[in-house]
């Protein structure tokens, strides 16, 4: 650690570890309902699981993201964090929320709104946390005065994630028009926001890692920023062919959906360019294996995945199948959960002295794990999708009878699952198995910019 | 480029694709009530929308395609079964799906007379959107369209012991093998015509002026399709030959009276 208050980004990983530890958890649950019977029908239908697994996912990324802010900027502003006490009473807030949202899910206790569950005050709470949590940020930039570019796309994009949040808060009467909006934030988010976090603590880490250039690497991040929103906003068109919207959506959306990939490409040839041409060596290998990871996970979950059933002609047999949750799964892993995943494992040997830079070898059967099971989950999701596709929409087989006849893919899809989290079960128990000391840096290592460790009055 | 460069085009490109995003946000507001039949947008239909969400129904089942894959799409569910059935399921599914047999049913919620009724309006509204001709085959909740695709056991045996599980169980056995000849999917017309809609289209043929047989009702012109074959030809090129139909005449003979009303009834729901 450089900066003394950037151990509360531990805490907060702390926090969207244990959250992770769940989320796969009830995962796990949700897949078995698959084969059924279901022994538990009366006590946590699927409809629980399912809300609650999705909802942990988007609380425990968030959770990181707001932990690696607080990592990223003091050490790219070179200031202690404006207030300590706020970001961690904003984590306790936050936890709050969390908590009493999925527990509020058991009872049914639910706007019903997929991917948006979370009740009204919920709702509220969390854009309280958003300001808490920009005002803290902003206030840091501000009073060291300086300001990155890297940094300004991490803010830039939370500072829109918690803009476009807002949508969600207004009742539309109409089924398609609320439909229409929910998908500013979802699809926004991680199609835009989202995106710039990952970019920006790509750039972070690949400069800290690679020695790569800052004025080269933030060049290109502004590059891909570019190409996030080119094909991202109109891009939303792709969940908005078949709602009942006017006809133009199709071909506006399949040609900027096509787009999409370009951006993911962009940013895995960036993160392998980077590697390849630094002449430094980080110790941390264990971190540049989820960077580079989570930008080749990306390109092929996010990217190549995405592009498979986003053009109109193939939508119209996919939309609503199984194909849908092997993209989401393969997506959300690479761009958002792996990219978490690389700060902690970049920022955890800071925080905790008798973890060595380069990790254990359990660190990389974690990664290997995870990687290996999620592309396992993935394919399962796929032959099951295709399947279904070929045998309910179009040969007209019923839905019941479709999902018998692939019941195979959801054995495998359990059995994927167990591995992946076996690697999560690992890198949870190598976060908390030592204490955290928080020793301070005694020197910089940030190569071609030296730092000092900058402390301005508060 | 210089990074100046590169910052300008960030700038100006996400500029120029929100403009144009925002340009046909507001098209689609000006849209969406005739695409919508918002003026059918009754207080029901929301109180339906509200019940929808109660349930956290999105959560298993999807909607205009959305939602979870764990349970059927919904779009059309209310135009292709009816009022009636969707009553009876909502009240207790267990009768319509055995979870033993097809591995899935849905819990029994703890929904009211009410509840339902407003849930059908908003099914019903849903239902109508123009949804540019989203799905382009019908999606069965349960069901087997065509042969070959039923050898399964799930298909052979009945969901439960109501009259339309039954006759769908028979209609996809061997014997009869009504499947063998006739598909349930609309323009999918095998050997003989494709049944979809049968309920609709049969209410039609008995007010065709050609139609001579003695049918009053759906399931009497059904039943007698089935019993008597040659009682109302449907024209087409492979369901005939010199003006006699072509299916098998010894359905009135070979199968039980229980069996045929079975059978109408199934062939009666589909709608």
């Amino acid at each position: 650690m450089k900066y003394r208050s950037q151990a509360v980004a531990y805490w907060y990983f702390a926090v969207a570890m244990g959250l992770f530890g769940l989320q796969i958890a009830f995962g796990l649950l949700a897949a078995s309902k698959y084969l059924g019977p279901d022994p538990l029908i009366n006590v946590v239908p699927f409809d629980i699981m399912k809300v609650v697994h999705t909802n942990l996912l988007i609380v425990w990324v968030l959770t990181g993201f707001m932990g690696g802010t607080y990592w990223i900027v003091p050490e790219e502003s070179r200031t202690e964090l404006y207030s300590v006490k706020l970001a961690y009473i904003q984590l306790g807030l936050w936890v709050v929320m969390g908590v009493t949202a999925i527990i509020g899910y058991f009872f049914r206790y639910t706007a019903g709104t997929k991917l948006l569950e979370q009740p009204l005050p919920h709702k509220i709470v969390i854009v309280v946390v958003m300001l808490m949590f920009l005002y803290n940020v902003a206030m840091t930039i501000r009073r060291s005065g300086r300001f990155t570019t890297t940094e300004g796309v991490l803010v830039g994009g939370l500072l829109l994630a918690a803009l476009l949040y807002l949508p969600s808060i207004i009742p539309f009467d109409n089924y398609t028009l609320a439909t229409f909006y929910r998908w500013w934030t979802i699809h926004l988010w991680v199609e835009g926001c989202w995106e710039m976090i990952q970019g920006s603590m790509l750039a972070y880490l690949l400069i800290r890692l690679t020695g790569a250039d800052r004025e080269v690497m933030e060049k290109w991040l502004y590059v891909i920023v570019g190409l996030v929103f080119i094909s991202g906003v109109i891009g939303t068109a792709h969940h908005y062919y078949w709602l009942g919207v006017p006809h133009y959506w199709l071909p506006v959306g399949g040609f900027f959906s096509a787009l999409e990939p370009a951006p993911l490409v962009a940013m895995a040839i960036y993160a392998y360019s980077a590697m390849r041409r630094s002449g430094l060596a980080h110790p941390n290998t264990l971190a540049i294996h989820w960077t580079v990871g989570s930008a080749v996970f990306t390109m092929f979950g996010a990217g190549l995945l995405g592009l498979a059933h986003t053009w109109p002609a193939v939508n119209k047999w996919t939309h609503g199948t199984l194909i849908t949750p092997m993209h989401g799964h393969a997506a959300f892993f690479g761009a958002y959960a792996m990219i978490v995943l690389a700060m902690i494992a970049y920022s955890l040997p800071q925080f905790v002295s008798e973890r060595s830079e380069p990790g254990r070898p359990s660190d990389y059967w974690a990664f290997w794990l995870q990687l290996a099971g999620m592309f396992g989950m993935t394919i399962s999701f796929a032959t099951a999708g295709i399947g279904q596709v070929y045998l309910e929409r179009i040969l007209g087989l019923g839905f019941l009878e479709t999902q018998l006849k692939i019941q195979v893919h959801f054995l495998m899809l359990l059995g994927a699952g167990t591995i992946f989290a076996t690697g999560v079960a690992i890198f949870i128990w190598n976060f908390f198995r030592h204490r955290p000391t928080f020793e301070m840096a005694a020197a910089v290592d940030e190569p071609g910019a030296p730092l000092r460790p900058v402390r301005t009055p508060a | 480029m210089t990074r100046q460069q590169a910052r300008l085009f960030a700038i100006v490109s996400s500029t120029v694709v929100t403009i144009a995003f925002l340009a046909m946000t507001v098209d689609t507001h000006r849209q969406i009530p005739r695409l919508t039949n918002e003026d059918k947008l009754t207080p029901q239909v929301l109180a339906g929308k509200h019940v929808w969400h109660k349930f956290n129904c999105t959560n298993c089942h999807t909607l205009l395609g959305e939602g979870a894959y764990y349970a059927p799409d919904l779009t059309k569910i209310a135009i292709q079964r009816g009022p009636e059935y969707i009553r009876a399921f909502m009240h207790d599914p267990s009768r319509f799906y055995d979870e033993q047999k097809v591995r899935r049913v849905m819990p029994k919620q703890n929904i009211s007379d009410q509840e339902i009724t407003d849930l059908i309006a908003f099914l019903d509204w849903i239902g109508h959107i123009d949804t540019q001709n989203w799905p382009p085959r019908r999606i069965l909740v349960s069901g087997a369209a065509i042969p070959g695709t039923d050898t399964g056991q799930a298909a052979a045996a009945p969901a439960s012991n109501e009259p339309v599980a039954l006759g769908q169980a028979l209609f996809n056995a061997t014997p009869p093998g009504c499947s063998a000849c006739h598909s349930i999917s609309p323009g999918v017309n095998l050997v003989g015509p494709t049944l979809a809609n049968m309920g609709t289209r049969a209410a039609q043929a008995i007010k065709d002026p050609n139609y001579h047989g003695s049918a009053k009702d759906v399931e009497g012109y059904i039943r007698e399709s089935i019993v008597n074959p040659n009682a109302y030809v449907v024209p087409g090129p492979t369901f005939s030959a010199d003006g006699h139909s072509i299916m098998p005449g010894n359905f009135a003979k070979d199968l039980k009276p229980e069996q045929i009303d079975h059978l109408v009834a199934y062939l009666a729901s589909l709608k």
